[in-house]
Protein backbone atom coordinates (compact mmCIF):
# COMPACT_ATOMS: atom_id res chain seq x y z
CA UNK A 1 0.00 0.00 0.00
CA UNK A 2 1.31 3.54 -1.00
CA UNK A 3 -0.31 6.16 0.36
CA UNK A 4 0.49 10.42 -0.83
CA UNK A 5 -0.91 13.70 0.58
CA UNK A 6 -2.29 16.23 -2.27
CA UNK A 7 -1.58 19.38 -1.10
CA UNK A 8 -3.70 22.25 -1.90
CA UNK A 9 -2.93 24.94 -4.57
CA UNK A 10 0.14 22.75 -5.47
CA UNK A 11 -0.32 22.59 -8.75
CA UNK A 12 3.68 21.92 -10.08
CA UNK A 13 3.01 18.70 -7.72
CA UNK A 14 0.19 17.33 -9.67
CA UNK A 15 1.28 14.07 -11.02
CA UNK A 16 3.77 13.51 -8.62
CA UNK A 17 1.61 10.73 -6.38
CA UNK A 18 0.97 9.35 -9.67
CA UNK A 19 4.00 8.96 -11.32
CA UNK A 20 5.34 7.45 -7.68
CA UNK A 21 2.79 4.88 -7.85
CA UNK A 22 3.45 4.23 -11.65
CA UNK A 23 7.07 3.52 -10.99
CA UNK A 24 5.92 0.95 -7.94
CA UNK A 25 4.11 -1.17 -10.52
CA UNK A 26 6.61 -1.05 -12.67
CA UNK A 27 8.91 -2.37 -10.03
CA UNK A 28 6.38 -4.98 -8.90
CA UNK A 29 6.67 -6.56 -13.09
CA UNK A 30 2.39 -5.71 -13.33
CA UNK A 31 2.35 -6.11 -17.16
CA UNK A 32 2.43 -2.23 -18.84
CA UNK A 33 -0.78 -1.86 -19.54
CA UNK A 34 -2.41 -2.68 -16.72
CA UNK A 35 0.46 -0.28 -15.02
CA UNK A 36 -0.84 2.76 -18.07
CA UNK A 37 -4.14 2.07 -17.08
CA UNK A 38 -3.72 2.67 -13.60
CA UNK A 39 -1.20 5.90 -14.19
CA UNK A 40 -4.55 7.63 -16.01
CA UNK A 41 -6.50 6.70 -13.28
CA UNK A 42 -4.25 8.18 -10.35
CA UNK A 43 -3.21 10.97 -12.32
CA UNK A 44 -7.25 11.86 -12.79
CA UNK A 45 -8.19 11.24 -9.52
CA UNK A 46 -5.17 13.29 -8.09
CA UNK A 47 -5.78 16.45 -10.95
CA UNK A 48 -9.79 16.36 -9.57
CA UNK A 49 -8.90 15.89 -6.01
CA UNK A 50 -6.71 19.18 -6.20
CA UNK A 51 -8.88 21.44 -8.86
CA UNK A 52 -11.82 20.41 -7.23
CA UNK A 53 -11.60 19.09 -3.64
CA UNK A 54 -8.70 21.48 -2.35
CA UNK A 55 -6.74 18.14 -2.15
CA UNK A 56 -6.65 15.31 -0.05
CA UNK A 57 -5.23 11.69 -0.06
CA UNK A 58 -4.34 9.12 -2.82
CA UNK A 59 -3.64 5.53 -1.59
CA UNK A 60 -2.86 2.68 -4.07
CA UNK A 61 -3.86 -0.98 -2.75
CA UNK A 62 -2.23 -3.81 -5.03
CA UNK A 63 -3.59 -7.15 -4.00
CA UNK A 64 -2.89 -10.81 -5.76
CA UNK A 65 -5.78 -10.16 -8.40
CA UNK A 66 -6.23 -6.54 -8.47
CA UNK A 67 -5.25 -3.06 -7.55
CA UNK A 68 -7.55 -0.81 -5.73
CA UNK A 69 -7.16 3.81 -6.34
CA UNK A 70 -9.17 5.91 -3.87
CA UNK A 71 -9.03 9.33 -3.98
CA UNK A 72 -10.08 11.26 -0.94
CA UNK A 73 -10.94 14.80 -0.35
CA UNK A 74 -12.98 17.18 1.86
CA UNK A 75 -14.07 19.34 -0.92
CA UNK A 76 -17.57 20.67 -2.05
CA UNK A 77 -18.56 17.47 -2.90
CA UNK A 78 -20.51 16.49 -6.38
CA UNK A 79 -23.84 17.66 -7.25
CA UNK A 80 -24.84 15.76 -10.09
CA UNK A 81 -22.16 12.70 -10.34
CA UNK A 82 -23.79 11.54 -13.86
CA UNK A 83 -23.20 15.36 -14.87
CA UNK A 84 -19.77 14.99 -13.80
CA UNK A 85 -19.13 11.98 -15.72
CA UNK A 86 -20.18 13.33 -18.71
CA UNK A 87 -17.80 13.58 -20.87
CA UNK A 88 -16.83 17.49 -21.27
CA UNK A 89 -18.83 19.11 -18.31
CA UNK A 90 -16.45 20.79 -16.34
CA UNK A 91 -16.81 23.18 -13.66
CA UNK A 92 -12.82 23.94 -13.54
CA UNK A 93 -12.19 28.16 -13.99
CA UNK A 94 -10.54 30.03 -16.88
CA UNK A 95 -7.01 30.12 -15.24
CA UNK A 96 -7.15 25.81 -14.34
CA UNK A 97 -8.06 25.53 -18.20
CA UNK A 98 -5.57 27.61 -19.74
CA UNK A 99 -3.17 25.09 -18.45
CA UNK A 100 -4.80 22.57 -20.07
CA UNK A 101 -6.49 20.86 -16.91
CA UNK A 102 -10.54 20.96 -16.76
CA UNK A 103 -11.36 19.37 -20.13
CA UNK A 104 -14.32 17.94 -18.60
CA UNK A 105 -12.51 14.06 -19.49
CA UNK A 106 -10.87 13.64 -15.95
CA UNK A 107 -13.94 10.85 -14.77
CA UNK A 108 -14.88 9.46 -18.23
CA UNK A 109 -10.70 8.67 -18.48
CA UNK A 110 -11.22 6.60 -15.36
CA UNK A 111 -14.42 5.17 -16.04
CA UNK A 112 -12.86 4.04 -19.20
CA UNK A 113 -9.66 2.55 -17.40
CA UNK A 114 -11.52 0.86 -13.97
CA UNK A 115 -12.93 -1.97 -14.43
CA UNK A 116 -15.20 -0.63 -11.15
CA UNK A 117 -16.00 2.76 -10.09
CA UNK A 118 -17.34 4.17 -6.74
CA UNK A 119 -18.34 7.56 -6.20
CA UNK A 120 -19.32 8.72 -2.71
CA UNK A 121 -19.83 12.63 -2.57
CA UNK A 122 -21.47 14.80 0.04
CA UNK A 123 -22.27 18.67 -0.60
CA UNK A 124 -19.75 20.31 2.16
CA UNK A 125 -18.27 17.11 3.03
CA UNK A 126 -16.05 15.72 0.45
CA UNK A 127 -15.67 12.85 -2.40
CA UNK A 128 -14.47 9.90 -1.65
CA UNK A 129 -13.45 7.45 -5.83
CA UNK A 130 -13.10 4.04 -5.38
CA UNK A 131 -11.62 2.62 -8.74
CA UNK A 132 -10.27 -1.05 -8.98
CA UNK A 133 -8.27 -2.91 -12.08
CA UNK A 134 -8.52 -6.63 -12.26
CA UNK A 135 -5.66 -8.39 -13.06
CA UNK A 136 -6.07 -10.72 -15.69
CA UNK A 137 -5.97 -14.52 -14.56
CA UNK A 138 -2.57 -16.26 -15.79
CA UNK B 1 10.68 8.34 -37.99
CA UNK B 2 13.40 8.86 -35.20
CA UNK B 3 13.35 12.02 -32.57
CA UNK B 4 16.75 13.20 -34.36
CA UNK B 5 14.95 13.92 -37.67
CA UNK B 6 11.57 15.38 -36.19
CA UNK B 7 14.10 17.68 -34.96
CA UNK B 8 15.97 18.34 -37.66
CA UNK B 9 12.91 18.65 -40.15
CA UNK B 10 10.95 21.00 -37.28
CA UNK B 11 14.56 23.29 -36.84
CA UNK B 12 13.58 22.99 -32.97
CA UNK B 13 16.09 23.63 -30.09
CA UNK B 14 16.64 20.94 -27.86
CA UNK B 15 16.72 21.30 -24.14
CA UNK B 16 16.31 17.51 -23.09
CA UNK B 17 17.73 15.31 -24.84
CA UNK B 18 16.53 12.31 -24.39
CA UNK B 19 17.42 9.21 -26.68
CA UNK B 20 17.57 11.01 -30.35
CA UNK B 21 17.81 7.27 -31.95
CA UNK B 22 14.89 6.76 -30.96
CA UNK B 23 11.86 5.02 -33.37
CA UNK B 24 8.92 7.02 -33.04
CA UNK B 25 5.54 5.32 -33.09
CA UNK B 26 3.36 7.51 -34.30
CA UNK B 27 2.39 11.75 -32.91
CA UNK B 28 -0.07 13.50 -31.21
CA UNK B 29 -1.03 16.78 -30.99
CA UNK B 30 -2.91 18.84 -28.47
CA UNK B 31 -3.07 20.64 -25.22
CA UNK B 32 -5.38 19.38 -22.92
CA UNK B 33 -3.80 17.23 -20.78
CA UNK B 34 -6.96 14.71 -20.54
CA UNK B 35 -7.25 14.62 -23.99
CA UNK B 36 -3.44 13.33 -24.07
CA UNK B 37 -3.90 11.33 -21.47
CA UNK B 38 -7.08 9.44 -23.18
CA UNK B 39 -4.95 9.27 -26.76
CA UNK B 40 -1.83 8.97 -26.73
CA UNK B 41 -0.04 5.75 -26.96
CA UNK B 42 3.54 4.79 -26.10
CA UNK B 43 5.73 5.84 -27.96
CA UNK B 44 4.77 8.64 -29.40
CA UNK B 45 5.15 11.97 -30.37
CA UNK B 46 3.57 14.62 -28.90
CA UNK B 47 3.50 18.29 -30.06
CA UNK B 48 1.96 21.03 -27.90
CA UNK B 49 2.04 24.36 -26.40
CA UNK B 50 1.68 23.82 -22.72
CA UNK B 51 4.90 24.16 -21.13
CA UNK B 52 4.50 23.83 -17.48
CA UNK B 53 5.68 20.60 -15.39
CA UNK B 54 2.48 18.80 -15.57
CA UNK B 55 3.87 18.23 -19.06
CA UNK B 56 5.88 15.84 -17.95
CA UNK B 57 4.43 14.27 -15.41
CA UNK B 58 1.75 13.03 -18.33
CA UNK B 59 4.53 11.82 -21.35
CA UNK B 60 5.94 9.82 -17.85
CA UNK B 61 2.38 8.37 -17.50
CA UNK B 62 1.89 7.43 -20.81
CA UNK B 63 5.39 6.10 -21.97
CA UNK B 64 5.69 9.12 -24.55
CA UNK B 65 9.49 9.44 -25.04
CA UNK B 66 9.42 13.04 -27.18
CA UNK B 67 7.50 16.74 -26.35
CA UNK B 68 7.90 19.12 -28.80
CA UNK B 69 6.59 22.29 -27.83
CA UNK B 70 5.12 24.47 -30.90
CA UNK B 71 5.13 27.94 -31.28
CA UNK B 72 8.29 28.85 -29.75
CA UNK B 73 6.95 29.11 -26.38
CA UNK B 74 9.43 28.73 -23.44
CA UNK B 75 9.21 25.60 -21.18
CA UNK B 76 9.49 26.27 -17.37
CA UNK B 77 12.54 25.45 -16.30
CA UNK B 78 11.54 22.90 -14.06
CA UNK B 79 9.81 21.10 -17.06
CA UNK B 80 13.17 21.09 -18.72
CA UNK B 81 14.92 19.26 -15.67
CA UNK B 82 11.95 16.93 -15.22
CA UNK B 83 12.36 15.64 -18.50
CA UNK B 84 16.13 15.85 -18.20
CA UNK B 85 15.35 13.31 -15.05
CA UNK B 86 13.35 11.39 -16.87
CA UNK B 87 15.09 10.52 -19.74
CA UNK B 88 12.44 12.57 -22.09
CA UNK B 89 12.95 14.23 -25.24
CA UNK B 90 11.88 18.10 -24.92
CA UNK B 91 12.51 20.50 -28.18
CA UNK B 92 11.02 23.63 -29.17
CA UNK B 93 10.06 25.17 -32.79
CA UNK B 94 9.11 28.40 -33.64
CA UNK B 95 6.61 26.55 -35.86
CA UNK B 96 3.27 26.67 -34.74
CA UNK B 97 1.66 23.40 -34.24
CA UNK B 98 0.08 23.06 -37.52
CA UNK B 99 3.15 23.59 -39.40
CA UNK B 100 5.22 21.42 -37.55
CA UNK B 101 2.44 18.67 -38.19
CA UNK B 102 2.35 19.65 -41.26
CA UNK B 103 6.25 19.29 -41.95
CA UNK B 104 6.28 15.75 -40.54
CA UNK B 105 3.62 14.20 -42.86
CA UNK B 106 6.25 15.38 -45.91
CA UNK B 107 8.85 13.37 -43.40
CA UNK B 108 6.23 10.13 -42.95
CA UNK B 109 5.84 9.88 -46.63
Amino acid sequence: MEEYAILAGDFSAIGEASTKFKATLKMLGIPSDLVRRASVIAYEAEMNALIHGGGGVLRMTVYDDRLEIVARDEGPGIPDVSLAMQEGYSTATDEIRELGFGAGMGLPNIDRNADSLLIETEIDKGTTLLATVIFPSP
Amino acid sequence: MKIRDVIEKTGATVLAPGDAERELAGAISGDLLSFIMAEAKEGWLWITIQVHLNVAAVAVLKDVPFILVASGRAPEQALVERCAAEGISLAVTKLPAFEAAGALRELAR
